[in-house]
Formats: C-alpha cells, sequence, structure tokens
C-alpha cells in the first residue's frame, strides 16, 4: 500500500479487529495474506521466532491460571503480522507527512517528526546490534546470552549519543517548534480496496457471526 | 596461506559488486570511493557475508579478525581492564601502547571515537592473525596517530593483511594495490608496478610519478625521499 494514512487506517481497523475475537483475528489473519504477500518475507524477519516464543510463553501462563492461552496466542500473533507488515512498508518522511496532514504544521509536524525519528533510530539499532553480533563472534564471545548484556550498552549509549548529536543539531539550526510542509499522497484504488476490506474486517469482528445469516435465528 | 576469490559477485537492490583475484601473503591495500562496498567486500573476505554468487575460499587461514571502522561495535568489557581481557591482552601493555594509562576502570564507552579507536587497533594488533581485514583503520585518529599505526602494520611480517581505505595522506608499507571502481574489485598488482595503473592513486604519488620519480613505497618516508631525490 502507497498510501501511509490508508496503510495506518487498515493497520488499526485489523489490529482492533484481531484483539478483539478469534473470527476478528482469523479474517484480519485472511486479510495478511491476501493484501501483503508477506508470508515469504516472516522468515527473514529475525524477531519474528523470539517474540512468538515470548507470547507462547505468555499464553501458556494464561492457560495454566485458567484463562483462554490458544486464544490469546492466535489473537497477539496476528497483530504481530501486521505490526511487522507496517514497520516493513514503512518508508522515511511518510510519518512526517501523515502527522502534517491529519494534526497540522505544529503538533502534527511535531509528533509526525518524532514517529520519523523513531523509526530511524529503530533502523539503525537493528543495523548496530547486526554489526555488534558479527564483532563478537570475532571475539570468540558465544552464546547469545553472554552478549546482550554488552551489547545492550553499546546500544544505548550509541542512542543516547546519537540523540544528544541530532538535538544540538536542531538548536544550531535554531529549531524551536512546528514547520511547514505540504504533503502528497499516491492513493491508487488498490489502497481504497484494501482499506475498505480492512473495514468488512473490523465489522465481522464486532458483529457476532449469527447476526450475518438471519436464517440461523 | 591465501584468501582466493573465486568470480564471487555481492547485489542488492540496484548495487551489485564482482571481485576475482587471489590475496596472498602480504600487505594488501584496496581503495576506493565511499559507498563502493570496502566494507561489504570486508565483510566478505573474512567469511561475514555470503556471495551471491562465487565462492570464497580461505587457504591455510586457521585465525582472522576484522577491525570494524566503528570500533563501538567490537566493545563488550564494562571498564578497559575488561575489554582488553576479552581481547586476550595484557592490559596494562595495552594501555601504554595506546597512550591510555591510568583509565584502567574506566568504562570504555566514555572515551572519545579517537581514544576508543586507539585502544582497539593497540588490542587488535597485539595478537597476530591469519588473516586481518582493517576497515578504514585511520579514520577518528590524529596524525601522529595514523603515523604510530601504519608504523605498526607495516611491522607485520607474517600472515594476509587487507586495508580498506579511502585515506589520501598516511599509508603503511604495503605489498599490493587494489581498487574497487566501477563495480568491481581490480588488481592493480605490487608496488612499484601498481603506481602506473592505481586510478585512486594520491594526487601526491600521481604527481610524482608524472615528474619521473618512482617511489619505493607509499610511506610518507618514501614518498619525501622521492620527491627530495634529484
Amino acid at each position: 500500500m502507497q498510501d501511509v494514512r490508508l496503510r495506518t487506517a487498515a493497520a488499526v481497523l485489523l489490529c482492533i479487529s484481531a484483539f478483539y475475537s478469534i473470527p476478528g483475528a482469523v479474517a484480519a489473519f485472511l486479510w495478511w495474506l491476501i493484501f501483503t504477500g508477506r508470508f515469504a518475507q516472516v522468515k527473514q524477519f529475525r524477531m519474528m521466532l523470539p517474540v512468538a516464543a515470548m507470547i507462547a510463553f505468555f499464553s501458556i501462563v494464561l492457560a495454566l491460571t485458567g484463562g483462554d492461552g490458544a486464544s490469546y496466542f492466535i489473537r497477539m500473533m496476528v497483530i504481530i503480522l501486521i505490526g511487522f507488515w507496517l514497520y516493513t512498508e514503512q518508508k522515511s518522511g511518510e510519518f512526517l507527512r501523515f502527522g502534517v496532514w491529519l494534526l497540522g504544521e505544529r503538533a502534527g509536524f511535531e509528533l509526525g517528526m518524532m514517529a520519523d525519528m523513531g523509526m530511524q533510530t529503530l533502523h539503525l539499532l537493528i543495523h548496530d546490534f547486526h554489526q555488534i553480533r558479527l564483532a563478537e563472534t570475532l571475539k570468540g564471545i558465544n552464546p547469545l546470552w553472554k552478549t546482550l548484556v554488552p551489547a545492550g550498552f553499546v546500544l544505548v549509549n550509541g542512542t543516547l549519543s546519537r540523540a544528544e548529536s541530532t538535538a544540538e543539531l536542531m538548536a544550531v539550526r535554531g529549531y524551536r517548534d512546528g514547520g511547514s510542509l505540504c504533503p502528497e499522497f499516491i492513493t491508487p484504488k488498490m489502497d481504497i480496496l484494501s482499506t475498505g476490506t480492512a473495514l468488512c474486517v473490523l465489522i465481522i469482528a464486532l458483529i457476532p457471526v449469527s447476526e450475518f445469516f438471519i436464517l440461523y435465528r | 596461506m591465501r584468501v582466493l576469490l573465486d568470480n564471487t559477485c555481492l547485489s542488492r537492490e540496484g548495487w551489485s559488486l564482482s571481485a576475482r583475484g587471489i590475496f596472498a601473503e602480504g600487505i594488501h591495500l584496496v581503495s576506493g570511493d565511499t559507498g563502493t562496498g570496502k566494507t561489504t567486500l570486508a565483510l566478505m573476505l573474512a567469511g561475514l557475508l555470503p556471495p551471491s554468487s562465487g565462492t570464497v575460499y580461505r587457504e591455510g587461514i586457521s585465525s582472522l579478525m576484522v577491525s570494524f571502522q566503528f570500533p563501538e561495535y567490537h566493545v563488550t568489557g564494562t571498564t578497559i581492564r575488561d575489554e582488553c581481557i576479552s581481547w586476550g591482552v595484557d592490559p596494562t601493555a595495552i594501555l601504554t601502547a595506546a597512550n591510555l594509562r591510568d583509565r584502567l576502570d574506566h568504562s570504555p564507552l566514555k572515551l572519545s571515537r579517537g581514544e576508543l579507536k586507539r585502544l582497539h587497533l593497540a588490542c587488535v594488533m597485539a595478537r597476530e592473525y591469519d588473516l586481518l581485514v582493517l576497515d578504514e583503520p585511520f579514520s577518528s585518529l590524529d596524525c601522529r596517530e595514523k603515523e604510530r599505526v601504519c608504523i605498526e602494520i607495516s611491522h607485520r611480517t607474517t600472515g594476509v593483511t587487507v586495508i580498506f581505505t579511502h585515506e589520501q595522506m598516511q599509508f603503511p608499507r604495503v605489498d599490493y594495490i587494489w581498487e574497487i571502481a566501477h563495480g568491481s574489485l581490480h588488481s592493480r598488482g605490487s608496488i612499484p608496478g601498481a603506481f602506473e595503473v592505481w586510478e585512486h592513486a594520491p594526487e601526491m604519488i600521481k604527481k610524482l610519478i608524472a615528474r619521473g620519480k618512482v617511489p619505493e613505497n607509499i610511506t610518507p618516508s618514501d614518498l619525501l625521499e622521492a620527491a627530495c631525490r634529484t
């Protein structure tokens, strides 16, 4: 999807649907299969396995304490897939344009810029972590748990240092708040169709299935 | 002991780099503009990045190290002492070599980029590796430190040492010149024959060659000797 407004709206609708009920989660998963074509790329997303393991752990705890662990696992995994899709589709500068379109050139600009900076930081963190793992492999430091603490130190330190440099740079350039921007969006018909379908998914999730079938009554 | 690139190619999203050739024992200098793929090739040589096609053979290489451009990536110790120990080297000797005495119990991440680079290079150079890949070893260093590092690199007599850099002023003694241009790695041969075809040669070397004063090597003293030659 090219239009960040429709993409974000679709993601919000699908996440609410998936969280609300199992039929909603199933419908959102079907939407994800049909409209994103991301199945092949899930294998390449390294965080998928640990995230799935973490959700599985909490699901088991929930099941053992009397909750519906299986339902929780299915719903959360669909939300993760939607989030993964939203993350991979994101392009630099989109949040800024979206923020200005939604909330104007002051609050919208600020929030959009912060969101864009956050995404940029996330990309850099992933790159840095990969480099750190390579360096640790070269040093012969294994297993993974032994490397996490020093890697965490480097990542936090690097992120704070970058944030400080960015803040200083913006202050030097005279930035105070807000900014002017004329956001432009490309909205293909397919984006409208995808978002419309996501809205249908939400309706399926919110309205009981029996409501659809008059004969059932 | 050698690294052989057998028709290797790396490609991703509209960018590609092809490389073939043999990195024999000695010191190799790989030059190229920023963004041409020096770091990528460094990772491939060390086996940290698989090529899209072709094969990298590391023959007779039992130990290897890659020094990344940013020394922070290598930090695993919470103090400088721990950091030196993680490299398997004596902290006192390293701190003396890196001119960082009295900093044993400081956090390595509190050092400036230049100081950390000095510490990192001192740790790397204190050990012998069959294959040593140095990615931009002179970045963040002042002229005096660059000179010191160049001398240390020049003293390496065994193993394969590959230096990736776009440095134009200070160089160690090298045996072979390579360069990355137009999406390919090109071997320019050994020195001094390589000077004739080295596209990324520093201006000073180009001027010396144009005047018929071919330096013996590319260290500052070699260039000075050639410049003063009558």
